[in-house]
């Protein structure tokens, strides 16, 4: 089922463009190019402006002149030719300034719709959206830039068009489109979750392994210059500080102002200090959650929540925190509570775990006493590591397959390892060295729980095969 | 490790235990996979061999050199031989109702029980040598990449057969993610 319709799934990209409904094609902000590219429009206008005022435009500020008149033609023009509007059950964005590209998305496949501000643009007022059709590809479109009011109006729209439509092809009684009871709710006002506190995140982020590392190491070499009298380490030492605090600021405003809220379509997050970004992660597609937990936030008691969704997430252009992260850092009740919600509502942590045998320290000497394993009808999960702990759940319906391995080392000490496969993502749910007669046991009741709570559930109509963006 | 061992095991412990099928006997892949991987070994040793040979013997080495060199490359293609050997017998797979299992791997042995409705499609792939002596490799895909639902050394019916069969199976039982 999933191949044949493989070919649906791929956003059109090369077909002939189509015309637009009269009236019915819409624009993007008059102000795109502009905030397009601000910072070369900043440079080139401050440039000429300068050598304007030194008395006349020299031949290297004509030309400036020239390149900057040149892009901006360019970028009216391509203004002028991205057009966007909705036909059917399909959002059509027509572009390119000389060869002309006309890029179809399926409103039914639509899995979220990200809203994304770069600085530049929340000066504006603008705002980017980004689509998410779940093909794995991770650039399915992206329309930049809008109003901010029209981008949210226009996700709305699109949002509930698309659970009109799944709502009209689906079996009644099955669940709903995205988790919710009624395809109407996208009005529904959102609840909010969590919110990341602000001296948490300062204070969690002076206690990071970096910063940690850091301070040590800055202490070392600052001992050993006063020793050897060289002032040499310290003139070293400029850059990485430099680079470190860049780093810490870039992972801090990434996850300021870091909100999870319950809405129609799952559990959207924004975050963002300079940049804001809006992202929606649907229930049904959630595979699995980690929560780990550093060894240096031990002592206060915070831990780190990160989801698997299938078929992509992850296509957020900042590194520091993909879209996998529901909270970079919060009390461990509350990161647990957080986790209950994304998997359903049912605990996780009350499935009794199985410590590995007392022989396993050969195998693993430095997190022997940490792993362990354990799963009931719902879950499987395990924990393990010591530098960071993590406890990683994957609910029986998603479990991708079961796998059991032993190497050479391993079978000396009598010793197997159970691995229960999941989507690309953080999550992976591992029963580490254990005996093979207990490993072997665990993967035929995995296996067999696997298919009685695959059964229930019939596939959601929309669900895409997630998986081949990767494969 | 024990001595390489013949299909299905004699020596009935946990150990043992730990890689047969749930229900049925494995079925086991085609010795002709044993053919392709040993002569693909074989001219690789060849060719490497041939050349450092060369080197030594250009380098000046004596003659008692080149003979420990020639008795260690002899001894290294042997030792593939019955690694090559020892890792196609050990392959195997069982189609159950639900499920596929596989199990491989000589050193490191890995056992999957992979569902039907878990595939996200097949692949069927023979190079030229695999063509030649009329076997193909199935590999299967889920959506996790840590699945590594792979069988070589099938032959051309049977891996014909079998993707059908799966790619039947899988859309019988497809589950959404």
């Amino acid at each position: 089922m999933s191949s044949s319709e493989h070919p649906v799934d791929q956003p059109a990209l090369q077909q002939p463009p189509l015309q637009p409904p009269p009236g019915g094609a819409r624009r993007l902000s008059p102000l795109t190019p502009l905030v397009r590219a601000p910072i070369v429009v900043l440079a080139v206008a401050g440039g000429s402006w300068q050598s304007f005022l030194n008395g006349g435009l020299g031949p290297s500020s004509v030309a400036v002149l020239g390149l900057l008149a040149a892009g901006l033609v360019y970028g009216v023009a391509s203004w002028l030719r991205t057009t966007y509007w909705i036909h059917d059950d399909e959002l059509r964005i027509d572009t390119g300034v000389i060869s002309r590209q006309s890029r179809r998305i399926r409103i039914d496949r639509l899995q979220g719709i990200d809203i994304v501000q770069p600085l530049v643009a929340r000066l504006f007022g603008l705002a980017e959206l980004r689509f998410d059709t779940a093909s794995g590809s991770g650039r399915e479109g992206t329309l930049a830039f809008l109003p901010h009011s029209e981008a949210v109006a226009l996700r709305t729209q699109l949002l509930r068009q698309r659970d009109a439509d799944r709502a009209a092809e689906q079996v009644p009684g099955d669940g709903g489109p995205a988790g919710g009871e009624g395809a109407s709710s996208v009005d529904r006002p959102p609840r909010e979750l969590a919110r990341l506190d602000l001296q948490l995140l300062l204070l969690s982020t002076i206690m990071s392994p970096v910063t940690v590392a850091f301070v040590v190491g800055g202490v070392a070499m600052l001992v050993g210059s006063l020793l050897t009298g060289a002032p040499l380490f310290a003139g070293g030492l400029l850059p990485v500080v430099v680079g470190t605090g860049i780093a810490a600021f870039r992972s801090f405003s990434a996850a300021y102002g870091f909100t999870v809220t319950e809405s129609d379509e799952g559990v959207s997050v924004r975050r963002g200090l300079t940049a804001l970004t809006s992202q929606t992660v649907p229930l049904p597609r959630v595979q699995g959650v980690v929560v780990s937990e550093p060894v240096m936030w031990r002592p206060f008691g915070w831990a780190r929540l990160e989801v698997s969704v299938a078929g992509g997430g992850g296509h957020v252009d900042d590194s520091t925190f993909s879209a996998s992260t529901l909270l970079p850092v919060g009390p461990r009740d509350e990161v647990l509570r957080l986790a209950r919600h994304v998997l359903g509502g049912e605990d996780p942590t009350t499935v009794s775990l199985v410590p590995a045998p007392h022989r396993a320290r050969w195998a693993a000497p430095l997190s022997w006493w940490t792993l362990a394993f354990g799963h009931d009808d719902r879950y499987a999960v395990s924990r393990r590591g010591w530098w960071t702990r993590r406890f990683d759940v994957v609910p029986q319906a998603k479990v991708q397959s079961v796998r059991i391995r032993r190497g050479p080392w391993q079978s000396r000490l009598g010793l197997a390892t159970l691995f229960v496969d999941s989507p690309v993502g953080k999550v992976s749910v591992e029963a580490r060295h254990r005996d093979p007669v207990e490993v072997r046991r665990l993967m035929l009741e995995l296996v067999d729980g696997g298919r009685r709570a695959r059964r229930p559930a019939q596939p959601l109509s929309g669900n895409d095969p997630a998986g081949q963006g990767f494969l | 490790m024990g001595p390489s061992l013949p299909r299905p095991p004699p020596r009935i412990d946990d150990v043992d235990d730990l890689f047969a099928p749930p229900e049925a006997a494995w079925r086991r892949v085609s010795p002709r996979l044993a053919t392709a991987r040993r002569a693909s070994a074989l001219v690789m040793l060849g060719v490497l061999g041939t050349v450092g040979l060369a080197v030594l013997w250009m380098a000046g080495a004596g003659a008692v050199w080149l003979g420990v060199a020639l008795v260690g490359l002899l001894g290294l293609a042997a030792w593939q031989w019955w690694f090559i050997g020892r890792v196609v017998r050990r392959w195997g797979y069982a189609e159950q109702d639900d499920e596929l299992y596989i199990t491989r791997g000589a050193l490191v042995r890995t056992f999957v029980a992979v569902p039907y409705g878990r595939m996200q499609y097949v692949d069927v792939a023979a190079g030229p040598l695999d063509r030649m002596l009329g076997i193909a490799t199935v590999h299967l895909h889920t959506a996790s990449p840590g699945t590594t639902a792979v069988i070589p050394g099938l032959v051309a019916d049977e891996a014909a057969r079998l993707r059908d069969r799966l790619t039947e199976r899988g859309e019988a039982r497809a589950a959404g993610l």
